[in-house]
């Protein structure tokens, strides 16, 4: 079993392997090959000697595949057939092309003469290369792909803006929208789309479903055609008479179009599902299908769903709505040769002419914005996936630069080699080309490692992916990723290739061939390789600080107070189908009955509801003022409305801080009681109790409202942990309207245990009622945490990367320089010089270049660490604390690198050294 | 250098890599499949050559393409369901393997005559 899939795990490597041969050579002898290979692989291991197997085997891949390649570019040159027994293309003369099949072959003797010059050489730049291509994949996938619409160019998506109130990303209503739609010419098509959970119904279990509710035009403005019946058409978005509510008696059906996903798992596939009629708040009728995998690609700003599993066309009534009842997210696509500018300046015309009817938004400081929906869906993780990027760029210009020093290295120990070749008429040119040869087999095999790196690093990719990063699924190695590579190993070759092999070449033959040559003309080589070495500490340095900005940050992350308390807490959506509770006070009674049968499950402790539930995905913003804004609407601010039922602050574990929470006997129509939280009563009332006061808000009318206080809660942290977030105003859910869905059960048992309790307690209430969307409290902060678990896995891990590479580095330099100094430490020592004396002198080199190295790297990081600054949680991009414990952390480890190389000068025997002289 | 020159005059051929005689040498005794040959040469030079599968399968791509060399048919192994490829030497091939094996057996002559084998235990 083991053997069998060790036996599978080796073929694959070898299939590997074998992609250095042609193509058609591959396909002519490559199964024969794998066979042959896995015996001799199984005759190995029975010897103990697999290494020594593979090692072989992959040199014998890259001389003979790049060997076959060659000569199958020759004999196309020269006509078939020719030549055929030469071996390695020694024999054949001339030709540009024959020339490189020699160096190729050359190169890869002499590399495999070294193989632990090569192995290592191979890895770090593979290792490299792979960070590079995986984050790549990233890059491409999630920053770079066009959106999978038509033309996806022109398409851009409308902020409603209350500049003065701080508020960017609102929503707009339905008679702003057709204002708009009718006056901006510049626009081609102007659409809309909002987002809810509804109950389905009728033909099959009920279930939660995600509703995605659009303008009639929304697929034919994206590009998008069904793949089955119908799309929308503008009469299917006709609105209701005026008084008729959706789904009561002598309503218009609501039309459907089913996501490709549901028609799968509900219907089976069935093209049948054309015609057929389903509940949704009332009879729908299934017009059409999408086709599998269609996205609804929105900014994270716009709080919709991505993967809604029906789609219905709005019927709104686009003249009579008020206009202060937002929640239209408006997407439109440019006339052809029309810019973003002149439409905006359009826009802002029409915007200006809107606010002049409205005082609250000319008060409020009303704009639209319109921004590119590519560049717009991607905006909050760009700079993580840039800064990641950066990093990925900096380990692989420190692996470049450890191949280049030991390139250097081993250059010196070549010298003498070269050296006899120039004194035998080898050409400058002909010996960097050779050398160039070296660096670039060695690229090429890095690339090959780094690919399958980066194959394994995608999975761990895409197993820690944060849910808001979009298309992230898309993530995977392609053509153009791979090309990257490719290109990521030439530019490698290049970088670390070429200055050894410049220096090596300049060879001066009489210094080279004299025993003595070796301390003559090393200061220009030693210095490039200092300088090497320093280049790599501080490029780590600033790699590890990012790590520690984001460790810190994670820390700092974990720390928050939310205002609730998420262990023993578990969330799920209830939807109300408002067709069977049309009237407020009816889905409040649901809503008390659904509270106590909670309540009674045993283990449960309490219970209770609210819309929107903090860390959801879900907004409901809305403005509050003191006295004076009822003269002055400047004075408003914006702050976030919640609905709740009683039992909600207790479910939660959110802290009252004064007054007291409400009761069942708050739940009446005429109470115009709500509670507050502490920012919000420091803002309005920094010195006294805000309990019995009165303020405004703007909930159910268009008029200011007047709301008493009836107590002070802890503020909660609703949108996401990083940030505090605005003031909050908590109603009855009675006195919003009855829209709390997602309901909150702490229990004193673990609370997922308690499911099947819960879920026959809403069915014992109204069988129809599904329960979805079920996720501990605990589980939604997790996901909150997520983007800085990500950047900060990722940055360390590089991080620590770049730290290994550049020690090993440094260690290299003082072991060779060492090694090069040992006579003159042996003179040292015969004069008395004491072993401790030589220690210092060998650390103190080391130390002075990881010095600079980390002196260089902290005013990088300065100058860097603001890239990431919006990644940061409660800790500046410049802390100083982070910058210190790095930096002497990084001496620390200096420290170990120059011990060995210090400790091995300081045994060194002045007689054996003297004599080595 | 056209394919029927080549195979019109074997010596044209001369001298052969080390790797293409071996395989020739070990397909004197009959045909065998690519880790049978493996194997012979293996055994023949007592573990000294060791191919690898690229070398082996370039030399004997330059074989077949030669004429030297030609394919069998593939037939399973015993033990096993795999099926394997046979090679063959070929009429030609046999006549350039004892071509090559009397140009060296000349060196190796000429080598004993100037005394160069003298004190190499056995020669």
């Amino acid at each position: 079993m083991s053997g069998h899939r060790r036996r599978t795990v080796a073929e694959a490597l070898y299939r590997v392997l074998l992609l250095c041969y042609p193509r058609d050579f591959r396909g002519r002898h490559g199964r024969e090959m794998i066979l042959l290979f896995l015996e001799r692989e199984r005759d190995a291991a029975a010897r103990g000697k697999r290494i020594t197997c593979w090692w072989g085997a992959s040199v014998d891949a890259v001389r003979n595949g790049v060997g076959e390649r060659l000569d199958a570019v020759g004999r196309r040159l020269r006509g078939a057939g020719s030549e055929g027994l030469d071996r390695d293309g020694e024999r054949i003369g001339g030709g540009g092309m024959d020339a490189l099949a020699r160096d190729a072959a050359y190169a890869i003797r002499s590399l495999a003469k070294s193989p632990g010059f090569a192995a290592v050489a191979v890895l770090t730049i593979g290792l490299g290369i792979g960070a590079n291509t995986a984050i790549f994949s990233v890059v491409r996938a999630v920053l770079l792909a066009p959106l999978p619409y038509d033309e996806p160019g022109e398409l851009f998506v409308a902020w409603g803006q209350m500049r003065n109130r701080g508020v960017l990303t609102f929503p707009t209503s339905p008679p702003d929208f057709k204002d708009y739609q009718d006056q901006a010419d510049l626009v081609e098509e102007m659409g809309a789309v909002f987002t809810f959970q509804a109950p389905l119904t009728g033909d099959g279990e009920p279930e939660q479903v995600e509703v995605g509710f659009v303008t009639p035009n929304f697929f034919r403005m994206l590009g998008i055609t069904p793949i089955l019946g119908r799309d929308f058409v503008s009469s299917d978005g006709t609105p209701n008479e005026a008084g008729v509510q959706p789904g009561s008696p002598g309503s218009l059906p609501t039309m459907v179009i089913l996501s490709h996903a549901l028609w799968q798992q509900r219907w089976g596939g069935d093209p049948g599902v054309v015609g057929r009629t389903i509940e949704l708040q009332g009879p729908a009728e299934i017009v059409g299908v999408l086709p599998a995998g269609f996205e609804l690609l929105m900014p994270a700003a716009a709080a919709l769903a991505s993967a809604p599993d029906l789609w219905t066309a709005m019927r709104v009534d686009f003249v009579n709505s008020p206009r202060n009842n937002v929640f239209l997210r408006p997407v439109g696509r440019l006339r052809e040769g029309v810019t973003l500018e002149q439409a905006q300046a359009q826009v802002d015309r029409i915007a200006v002419s809107l606010a002049s009817e409205d005082p609250v938004k000319t008060s409020a400081g009303y704009a639209v914005r319109l921004a590119p929906l590519q560049s717009e869906l991607t905006a909050d993780v760009r700079p993580v996936i840039l800064a990641l990027f950066g990093a990925v760029v900096f380990v692989l210009l420190i692996a470049c630069a450890n191949v280049s020093n030991l390139l250097l290295v081993r250059a010196a120990g070549r010298r003498r080699e070269l050296a006899v070749r120039a004194a035998l008429g080898g050409s400058r040119t002909r010996i960097v080309r050779q050398l160039l040869m070296e660096s670039g087999i060695v690229a090429g095999m890095g690339a090959l490692v780094g690919v399958v790196l980066a194959m394994l690093g995608v999975r761990a990719l895409l197993a820690l992916r944060p849910d808001d990063l979009p298309r992230i699924a898309n993530v995977g190695i392609d053509g153009p990723v791979l090309g990257f590579a490719i290109a990521a190993a030439a530019g490698a070759a290049l970088l670390f290739g070429l200055l050894p092999s410049l220096q090596a070449s300049r060879v001066d033959l009489a210094d080279s061939l004299n025993e003595r040559g070796q301390a003559g003309s090393g200061t220009g080589r030693a210095l490039l390789r200092n300088a090497v070495v320093v280049g790599e500490v501080a490029l780590s340095l600033v790699l590890l600080i990012g790590a520690g900005l984001m460790m810190r940050s994670f820390v700092e992350l974990s720390r928050v107070e939310p205002g609730y308390d998420p262990d023993d807490l578990v969330t799920f959506e209830v939807a109300i189908p408002f067709n069977r509770y049309p009237q407020p006070s009816a889905r409040s009674e649901l809503a008390a009955a659904l509270r106590l049968r909670m309540e009674a499950i045993p283990g449960v402790v309490s219970a209770g509801a609210a819309f929107p539930m903090p860390l959801s995905g879900r907004v409901f913003n809305g403005r509050y003022g003191g006295e004076e804004a009822r003269v002055n609407p400047e004075a408003f601010r914006q702050a976030g409305y919640r609905g709740v039922l009683p039992g909600y602050f207790e479910a939660m574990g959110t802290r009252l801080l004064a007054g007291r929470v409400f009761t069942e006997a708050d739940f009446v129509d005429s109470a115009a009681v709500v509670l507050v939280d502490e920012k919000l009563a420091r803002t309005l009332w920094p010195s006294e109790s805000a309990v019995g006061k009165r303020f405004l808000v703007r909930a159910t009318s268009q008029e200011p409202e007047e709301v008493e206080v009836i107590g002070v809660v802890e503020h909660q942290r609703h949108e996401s942990l990083a940030a505090e977030g605005m003031e909050t105003v908590f109603f009855t859910d009675r006195y919003l309207g009855g829209f709390a869905t997602t309901w909150a059960v702490r229990a004193g048992v673990d609370p997922l245990t308690l499911l099947p309790a819960i879920r026959s307690a809403v069915g014992a209430v109204d069988a129809e009622l599904p329960v979805a969307d079920v996720r501990t409290m605990r589980d939604r902060v997790d996901e909150a945490m997520g983007p800085t678990r990500f950047a900060l896995t990722l940055i360390g891990v590089f991080g620590a990367i770049a730290m290994l590479l550049a020690t090993v580095g440094l260690y290299g330099v003082l072991a060779s320089v060492v090694r090069q100094r040992t006579p003159e430490i042996g003179v040292r020592m015969a004069f008395g010089a004491e072993s401790r004396a030589i220690l210092r002198l060998v650390v103190r080199q080391g130390l002075g270049l990881a010095g600079l190295g980390i002196a260089v790297g902290l005013v990088a990081a300065l100058l860097l660490t603001g890239v990431i600054e919006s990644m940061l949680v409660g800790v500046r991009p410049t802390d100083p604390v982070t910058f210190a414990a790095i930096g002497a952390g990084f001496v620390l480890v200096s420290l170990l690198a120059c011990w060995i190389p210090a400790r091995r000068a300081a045994r060194v025997d002045p007689v054996v050294a003297l004599r080595e002289e | 250098m056209s394919q029927e020159r080549k195979r019109a005059d074997p010596l044209h051929l001369l001298p052969l890599t080390p790797v293409a005689f071996e395989i020739l040498l070990a397909l004197t005794t009959g045909e065998r499949h690519g880790y049978a040959i493996m194997r012979a040469v293996e055994e023949r030079t007592e573990g000294r050559t060791s191919l690898h599968a690229g070398t082996l399968y370039r030399a004997l791509a330059r074989l077949l393409e030669g004429g030297l060399l030609e394919e069998r048919d593939e037939r399973p192994q015993a033990g096993s369901d795999e099926r394997r490829r046979y090679y063959a030497l070929t009429d030609l091939g046999r006549a350039v393997a004892a071509a090559e094996a009397r140009r060296l057996e000349s060196q190796v002559g000429a080598a004993r005559d100037h005394g160069l084998l003298e004190g190499m235990g056995g020669a």
